[in-house]
Formats: C-alpha cells, sequence, structure tokens
C-alpha cells in the first residue's frame, strides 16, 4: 500500500474528519486526523488494514495545542503508521484506545502523567511515573525545570 | 514484591493479590528509576543526548545510542558513510550478546545456578574488552555521533574481536549443557509464565518473549535498517511460548549475533574509509555557542524534519520519535521502551501461577529498569 492509497480510502470512509495524510520517510504516513473519529479510526485501523500493534503513544505540547501521536505495526504489509491528532490546551480530551488495543493502557497513563492529556474511557488513568498526587506535568512546556518544588507525596492505602 | 526485592533486578514494585499460594492478580508500579530523560533532551544539543542514551539501558548502551542516532539523522537530513553503518550493526550485535550474557548470568543466578552466572558475567567482560578498546568505555561508551561514529576501530581489532567470537561459540554450547541438563533449571522453567501470540500481540509484547511463542517479528528482518538487509541472519523463535522457549530464543539469537558480526568484520577489512559524514552544519560539532556573538547565531541554517526509528533491541521493539522544530536542540524526543510494556503484560501471564514461580517468569521478562522508566 503506498500513501496515497491510504488517503484514498480513509477519505471514502471519514471524508472530511481525516485532515490530511502525509508522506513520512520510511512509513506509510502520517494521519492527522478530528479527535471526535479517533475510536471510529482505530477500529478501522486494526480490522481493516491489519494494523494489529500498538507501538506507541506520546503527546507533545506545543502550547497553543497539543497534540497526541500514535505509531502503528502491522504484521502483514510490515511497515509503520503514525496517526497525530490536535486537542485544545484546556481541554486536552481524546477517547481511549485501550478498548481496541490492550497495550494501550501503560502508554496512556504515561501520556496522562508526562504531557497531561486525558484518555475518555481509560479504565484506570493514574501516574505512571511520577508520584500519585505530584501537582505537575513535566514534559508540559510551562514547567520550569530549575525551580526546586514541594513533593507533597500521597501514599496509597490499599 | 520490590521495590529492593531480589527478583526485580532494578528498582520497580510488583504488587500481588494471592490467594493462598496462586497470584490472583498483580499490578506492577514503575517511576522509581524515572530521571526525566525526555524531558533533559529538549535542553541538550543532538550529540550530547547520546551521553544519556547510555544511561537509558545501561546493558544495551550501544543500541540505544543506535536507536537516537538513527532518528536524529532522519530529523537533520544526515546522511552517515556505510562504514561507520557497518560499525554501528557491528556495536550493536556483540552489545546484544552482552546483553543476553547478563541477562543469562542473572537469570540462572535467580534460579539458584550459580556456575552459569560466573560463566556469563566472565564471558560477557570479554565484550567489555573489545568495546573498551575503541570507545574508551566499558559500560558508558558515547561513541555514536550524528553523522556517523567518534573514531574508526584501532589496528587488529577485527582480528581480536574475531576470536573472542570463536571462542564464545564455542561457550554458547556449553551454556546449554549446563542449564539444559539441569534439573533444577527443567523443573522451574518448563510451562511457566505462557503468554500465546495473539494474547502477546495484543498486549504489545516484543522481542524474545513475543519470538518465544513462534512469531517471527524481527524488526531487523521485517524493516532493516542500517545496513541489516545486506547481512544474513535468521530470527530465532521457539513454540512453546514459556520461560524454556524465551532461554532458547535468546541463545539462538546471541549464535546469530555472532554470524551478523563476522559478516560485519569481514566486510570491514575490506573497506575501509571515512566513519564521519563530510560537510556536517558546524553548530552540531560546537556544543555551546559563543556568549554575546548574537551575530554567529543567526547565521546558522536549521533544517527542520520529524525523525523515527525503531529497532530490535536485545529487550524488543525500542522506539524513537524526534520533532525537529529547528533549532539546535530536539522539540520533543519520545523513546519506546520494550520493557515498560513487557513488564506492564504481567497482569496476563502471572495470574495463575505460584508465588515462587514469579522470580523465573519476570526474570525471563529480562527487565531492566533503566529504559524503562527513562
Amino acid at each position: 500500500m503506498k500513501t496515497s492509497e491510504l488517503a484514498a480510502s480513509l477519505t471514502a470512509k471519514f471524508g472530511g474528519r481525516i485532515l490530511g495524510v502525509d508522506e513520512f520517510p520510511g512509513l506509510l504516513g502520517r494521519v492527522r486526523f478530528d479527535p471526535a473519529i479517533a475510536t471510529e479510526l482505530f477500529r478501522t485501523f486494526r480490522d481493516d488494514l491489519g494494523f494489529v500493534h500498538l507501538s506507541m503513544v506520546g503527546a507533545t505540547d506545543w502550547v497553543d495545542h497539543r497534540e497526541v501521536f500514535y505509531a502503528l505495526w502491522s504484521d502483514t504489509d510490515r511497515v509503520y503508521v503514525m496517526l497525530s491528532t490536535n486537542l485544545p490546551p484546556d481541554a486536552p480530551t481524546v477517547a481511549s484506545a485501550v478498548p481496541i488495543w490492550p497495550s494501550a493502557n501503560a502508554h496512556e497513563r504515561e501520556a496522562w502523567d508526562l504531557v497531561g492529556v486525558r484518555f475518555e474511557g481509560h479504565p484506570d488513568l493514574r501516574r505512571i511515573f511520577m508520584p500519585e498526587g505530584y501537582a505537575y506535568h513535566p514534559l508540559l512546556r510551562s514547567f520550569k525545570i530549575h525551580e526546586p518544588e514541594d513533593l507533597e507525596v500521597k501514599v496509597r492505602s490499599d | 514484591m520490590g521495590p529492593q526485592h531480589p527478583m526485580t533486578h532494578g528498582l520497580w514494585n510488583l504488587r500481588v493479590r494471592i490467594e493462598g499460594e496462586v497470584i490472583k492478580d498483580v499490578e506492577p508500579e514503575m517511576g522509581f528509576l524515572h530521571r526525566g530523560i525526555e524531558k533533559i533532551s529538549e535542553d541538550r544539543h543532538y550529540n550530547e543526548i547520546i551521553t544519556l542514551m547510555d544511561r537509558t539501558c545501561y546493558v544495551a548502551g550501544l543500541n540505544w545510542e543506535h536507536l537516537f542516532i538513527v532518528a536524529a539523522e532522519q530529523a537533520l537530513h544526515i546522511e552517515p558513510p556505510e562504514r561507520a553503518e557497518y560499525i554501528r550493526v557491528l556495536s550493536a550485535e556483540l552489545q546484544r550478546i552482552a546483553s543476553h550474557l547478563m541477562w543469562y548470568a542473572a537469570f540462572c543466578q535467580d534460579l539458584g545456578l550459580t556456575t552459569p552466572f560466573l560463566y556469563g558475567m566472565r564471558d560477557r567482560d570479554l565484550i567489555l574488552d573489545l568495546f573498551q578498546s575503541y570507545t574508551g568505555a566499558r559500560l558508558t561508551y558515547e561513541y555514536m555521533r550524528v553523522g556517523g561514529v567518534r573514531n574508526d576501530l584501532p589496528l587488529g581489532f577485527t582480528d581480536r574481536c574475531r576470536k573472542v567470537v570463536d571462542w564464545l561459540m564455542d561457550r554458547f554450547v556449553e551454556y546449554d549443557r549446563l542449564c539444559l541438563s539441569s534439573t533444577i533449571f527443567n523443573e522451574r522453567c518448563n510451562g511457566l509464565g505462557v503468554l500465546l501470540a495473539p494474547e502477546a500481540v495484543a498486549y504489545g509484547v516484543t522481542g524474545p518473549m513475543l519470538r518465544s511463542a513462534g512469531s517471527h517479528r524481527d524488526i531487523r528482518k521485517d524493516r532493516p535498517y542500517s545496513v541489516y538487509n545486506k547481512l544474513q541472519f535468521e530470527v530465532a523463535t521457539a513454540n512453546t511460548a514459556d520461560v524454556t522457549g524465551r532461554y532458547l530464543v535468546r541463545m539462538e539469537e546471541m549464535r546469530q549475533a555472532v554470524k551478523i558480526s563476522r559478516q560485519c568484520l569481514d566486510w570491514l577489512d575490506d573497506n575501509p574509509g571515512p566513519v564521519m559524514a563530510s560537510q556536517l552544519p558546524r553548530w552540531l560539532g560546537a556544543p555551546y555557542a559563543p556568549v554575546g556573538n548574537e551575530a554567529y547565531l543567526l547565521k546558522r541554517n536549521y533544517p527542520t524534519g520529524l525523525g523515527f526509528s525503531m529497532m530490535e533491541e536485545p529487550h524488543g521493539e525500542a522506539g524513537a520519535y524526534i520533532v525537529n522544530d529547528g533549532g539546535e536542540h530536539p522539540y520533543r524526543v519520545k523513546f519506546r521502551s520494550p520493557v515498560l510494556i513487557n513488564i506492564w503484560a504481567a497482569k496476563r501471564y502471572l495470574p495463575g501461577y505460584r508465588v515462587a514461580d514469579i522470580p523465573p517468569i519476570m526474570g525471563s521478562v529480562d527487565v531492566c529498569v533503566g529504559e524503562c522508566d527513562r
């Protein structure tokens, strides 16, 4: 499959909700999509296009918006594809990929912990690296790296 | 169990819910070794991040340097010379053997077999000696650079390296005899920690754990990077999907790594040449801009781009994604850690076994918390 074929098949199904399919050297492409169709798009990629393996989920803080990106791998086509969606910084929420790929669980917890993106429908959205009760999301650009901070650690009671 | 339990091999915690001796549910807890490598990377020059890569996985430093460098070169639009690529692949494969030997030693120690532990550590030292002879370090190499590698191999290196890998090939036979004929090993490994291929794929498990379930997915073969498409090797697989299967896959991977190393050594003998790209932008080599000399800064021409690399690291599928928005530092660096996902999938492969089975099962995952927590 080529990038243009992927673009054609996705646009036929989702229309204007696919904001663009960019060339990405070494990958099938970079699909920019509207967060409203996240779950449908994930299901299309897994069931129809054969991307059975969710390789990574991460987020970037662009200050005026937050970008969430996904890398998928297909065992049949032996190719990676990248998905990317932009979220508003005041309500960075997107549907969770856990119902489609169980492995998204740890990835999404990491993206929530470090970049502060919320994943709707995640079964257990807690911090993964920073302690529970920590006030910041360290990978945000507003995080001051050189300032000492008051660490308040809550200990889980169970 | 943890964070300071001999089973964990690093700092992480496993909450285990049990009923008598039987495991009902587990929950891995991470973050004890989080150093914010992705955050620090945003504040560093590309060549300075290589220092962090050695600390990301401290038993497979060169694999992580390789991973980052390939993504960085894509983001900066730089082509390394072919000789540098061969040296990188040779380094990565030797590092794979060293990492698997470390795993072999620690895993057998967990089972109570002390002889393999001593053998594994002894033989890994030979590879560290090789690394020392051309990188100057035994653990934190800082050897690869954007555009190539720091220096060429020293005189007589290829012959020394051949001697070491020949010697190792004999030792692999001995390792197998030691373990597979041991009653302790068989009783504690056969049929434990079974994770079948469909579940492994769904849970994102990669590397030797996935290939022990019969899958043939190996990024070196499926999506060749560097010069892997010019090298002959087989993908090591097993079909038992248990702890013994993971042992067999890693042993075979070491033999295949020797095979790849020999081909690289032959090529390097025949093809002398440069190991750094010419025409590198000057700011890549000069780590700090002269203070107060803004005119010097303004003259610079920064490219923009995205870099993406995925590699078959000793533990599984490792990835790097670099966003370069024009500047001396990357805007965002994201790493995919195979160990984090392989540990997290313990929710799937631990329940049903007994508490005493946890050390061999988690040992077979080959945990490296440095890359897991980053």
